[in-house]
């Protein structure tokens, strides 16, 4: 595929990535239940400037990877394995009261319902207010007028009024708008948006995705971007990983990954949704759901719902190969060997 | 419901007697209630505000709109899950509203739902046969049991699940087939019109595919008339015959599905469709969006004249601020009479003649209260903040955030 825009932010920001993830692997253990790893080995790499997304349908691993790398897994119950590299310290190995450090200062993170991540009895500009004072060490009278800049900065209307206003009385919108408000008043170098726009209509989506966009771009901040919708994928990520059972199963860069999938699922993904920017045509739904699914430890998880498999898929594990700037588990991806 | 063409509306104009669903002025308010023992009436949530809506036999009419706009209880208003506050609505001639007791128990049998999550609409301690069953019996579709025995086995294979499933419960099955089941429950009762909220949107996107295709099966197979209430425009538009677009409980676009996206003429409409992220990133590069600004109003206080007008890009000094625009035909070259606007300038936007400009952003506050406090100063600081919420919350018994 001829790509016709720029390419990932990547050249602009030298080769040196700010978090590397490596085999990351969380097993949750239960009292009476057997163990389940619920992401399993998944490495990737974000570099400053750089939007990276993880994709892939429920319960395939985003959330719990991006918690895992935040350390905010619940403390019982679960292993974590792996190591999650930024700036040189594992984040992974890192104690509670040092994590919490870095959260506020490095790394700031967004979650789908905002309303989870805000004190619902605090006003809003106090809380970006507080932010400002905990990790930039600002006095209260410093902070106000920044949080209140902040908050005009991420199209909140009226700020002045809207600094008063509890979290319930915001649209999710506006909510969505306020926690990334929060986000950067710690000034982060990465930022993990996990299904940031998945409660908000469409016309409030384009705007916080619009707005995130032109932070990447004005701050060089690095994002995670984790969502379930392709679309949204197509028009943010420089660098698309796709999850399946835990496992990324393709990478590859934004026009590369759309322009051709390789692996079946992938492929199946792009293949089952309806298209607004094409004519009417039939749908082709993957069968299954991944209650089908086979262990990795000794077949191709996706091989029931594959449409091509081979006897091979459900004797052996397939590993992730990667040639260049694409990555592949699939013993026979769609298009053939190449 | 295919997407092989068909003649267009305009060709076959609506004649009465095809019409299964005819509903005219359709408005439900919701009273806002306040008071110790909610007494006092301090307002109405204008969820459907004047809506009419023809569907014709056979066809699936799509409803889209952003969250709150009114799609979900204009489907219950007209099968009088939601009594209208005023309006008609004749279901294939009859109006339900007038009908009791037995004559309504006859009719309902022809009027199902179907619902967004399938968990929640389906009673967790019934196997999926008494859930099926229970249904049949209540239209008196269950009496002999070797013939209840073979529809059950129909309508499992008809929606795609398992004879064995019959002994199931709806926790024992993902979120895909628990859908197949509210579906198949729907079609027991041999329904001529399924009211379908959301049908799809709890699902993944694989399985997404599986139910839109049953979903346009059945309807060959049963002979049956959909209306299906999505906020996923690509969904809406390759499961519908007809669109209507609503914004703040009223229609503002009406056309079939081909013709609303081939050329949308309600600025509402231009900048929804311009919203959805495509799965293509040169398509995604390219793409001219129409930003809109600001939230949307509160429907317990919808805004005068153009509903729109508040966000509105192309909103002009005259008419739009109080003049409520009516679903008319426009008089726009290569648009047919079967596709309908309600704004004021659709002819001179669609022609150019006037320009979009920049929008002031308006939030909207989300509860009720009055304009003019927004100077009350709040509290000094987290803990003080937090004090409040105890202390109010200990008096009250209930965590009820410090408000005006
Ligand atoms: N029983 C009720 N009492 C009071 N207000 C209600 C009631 N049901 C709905 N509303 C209000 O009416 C408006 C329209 O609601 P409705 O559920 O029809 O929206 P919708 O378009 O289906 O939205 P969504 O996409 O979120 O499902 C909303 O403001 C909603 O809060
Ligand atoms: N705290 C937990 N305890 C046990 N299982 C969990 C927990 N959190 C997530 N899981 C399981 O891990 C898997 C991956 O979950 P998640 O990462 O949340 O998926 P998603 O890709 O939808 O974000 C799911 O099967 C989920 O049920
Ligand atoms: S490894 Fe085999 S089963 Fe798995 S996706 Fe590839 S072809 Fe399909
Ligand atoms: S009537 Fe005016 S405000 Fe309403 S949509 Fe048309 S141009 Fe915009
Ligand atoms: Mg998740
Ligand atoms: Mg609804």
């Amino acid at each position: 595929m001829t790509a016709t825009a720029t390419t990932p932010s990547t050249n602009r920001h030298g080769d040196e990535p700010l978090l590397s993830v490596r085999d990351l692997r969380v097993t949750f253990t239960r009292q009476g239940e057997e163990p389940f790893t619920a992401v399993d080995g998944v490495s990737f790499d974000v570099r400053p400037g750089q939007t990276v997304g993880l994709v892939g349908e429920s319960g395939c691993g985003k959330s719990v990877t991006s918690l895992a790398i935040m350390g905010l897994l619940p403390r019982r119950g679960n292993r974590v394995e792996g190591t999650a590299t930024f700036d040189g310290t594992d984040l992974l190995r890192l104690g509670s009261s040092e994590m919490r450090d870095r959260r506020g200062r490095d790394i700031a993170m967004i979650f789908q319902d905002p309303l989870s991540s805000l004190n619902p009895v605090v006003p809003v500009g106090l809380q970006v207010t507080e932010v400002l004072e905990r990790h930039r060490k600002m006095s209260r009278k410093a902070a106000t007028p920044l949080a209140r800049d902040l908050l005009k900065r991420v199209g909140i209307p009226d700020p002045d009024r809207r600094l008063k206003d509890y979290p319930h009385q915001m649209s999710g919108g506006m909510r969505q708008r306020a926690l990334i408000a929060m986000a950067l008043a710690c000034a982060p170098r990465l930022l993990i948006a996990d299904e940031p726009t998945t409660a908000l209509d469409v016309t409030i989506q384009a705007q916080i995705l619009s707005l995130l966009k032109e932070l990447v771009q004005e701050t060089g901040t690095a994002l995670v971007m984790i969502t379930h919708d392709l679309g949204v994928v197509a028009g943010l990520c420089d660098e698309v990983n796709v999850l399946y059972g835990g496992r990324i199963v393709e990478r590859g860069g934004r026009h590369e990954l759309f322009g051709q999938p390789r692996h079946p699922y992938t492929n199946g993904l792009l293949a089952s949704i309806p298209r607004l920017d094409a004519e009417r045509a039939p749908l082709t739904p993957i069968p299954g759901s991944v209650s089908d699914n086979l262990p990795w430890t000794s077949a191709c998880a996706f091989a029931p719902r594959c449409s091509q498999p081979v006897d091979v898929c459900t004797q052996r594990t397939p590993q992730l190969e990667e040639s260049g700037s694409r990555a592949l588990r699939c013993f026979n991806p769609v298009g053939g060997p190449r | 419901m295919t997407a092989t063409a068909e003649p267009t509306p305009a060709e076959t104009p609506v004649d009465e007697r095809e019409l299964l669903v005819d509903a005219r002025g359709v408005k439900v308010h919701f009273p806002i209630k306040r008071g110790v023992i909610l007494d006092k009436v301090i307002g109405h949530v204008y969820a459907v505000d004047g809506v009419d809506l023809q569907i014709r036999k056979g066809e699936t009419y799509g409803l889209v709109g952003e969250s709150g706009c009114g799609k979900s209880t204009l489907g219950k208003a007209i099968l009088n899950l939601e009594p209208p506050t005023e309006g008609s609505v004749l279901v294939d001639g009859t109006d339900v509203a007038s009908l009791k007791g037995a004559a309504l128990r006859r009719r309902r049998k022809d009027f199902q739902m179907v619902f967004q999550d399938p968990m929640s609409s389906l009673d967790p301690r019934q196997s999926v046969e008494s859930l099926l069953v229970e249904g049949m019996k209540a239209h008196g579709l269950a009496t002999d049991a070797k013939a209840t025995a073979k529809r059950l086995r129909e309508l499992l294979a008809a929606v795609g699940l398992p004879a064995a499933a019959l002994k199931k419960y709806p926790h024992e099955f993902s979120g895909g087939q628990r859908q197949r089941i509210g579906i198949a429950r729907a079609l027991a009762v041999e329904p001529k019109l399924i009211v379908a909220d959301e049908p799809v949107s709890a699902l993944d996107v694989s399985v997404q595919a599986q139910v839109i295709n049953l979903l346009e099966e059945l309807q060959d197979e049963f002979d049956l008339t959909y209306l299906v209430v999505a906020h996923d425009l690509a969904v809406v538009r390759h499961i519908s015959d007809r669109i209507g677009v609503m914004y703040l409980g009223g229609l503002v676009e009406e056309a079939s599905a081909d013709d609303l996206y081939a050329q949308p003429l309600h600025p509402y409409t231009r900048a929804l469709l311009s919203a959805v992220p495509l799965p293509d990133p040169a398509a995604e590069d390219a793409r001219e969006q129409i930003l809109l600004v600001g939230d949307l109003p509160s429907p317990s206080r919808p805004p005068s004249g153009c509903r729109f007008h508040t966000r509105c890009p192309w909103r002009q000094e005259t008419r739009c601020d109080d003049e409520r625009p009516q679903l008319r035909v426009v008089e726009v070259d290569g648009v047919p009479a079967s596709h309908r606007v309600a704004c004021h300038f659709a002819e001179e936007i669609a022609r150019g003649e006037i320009q979009r400009h920049e929008v002031t952003a308006t939030a909207t506050v989300q509860d009720w209260r009055g304009e003019d406090e927004g100077d009350a100063i709040g509290p000094a600081s987290v803990a003080e903040a937090e004090a409040d919420a105890r202390r109010t919350s200990s008096a009250s018994s209930q965590v009820t955030p410090p408000g005006p």
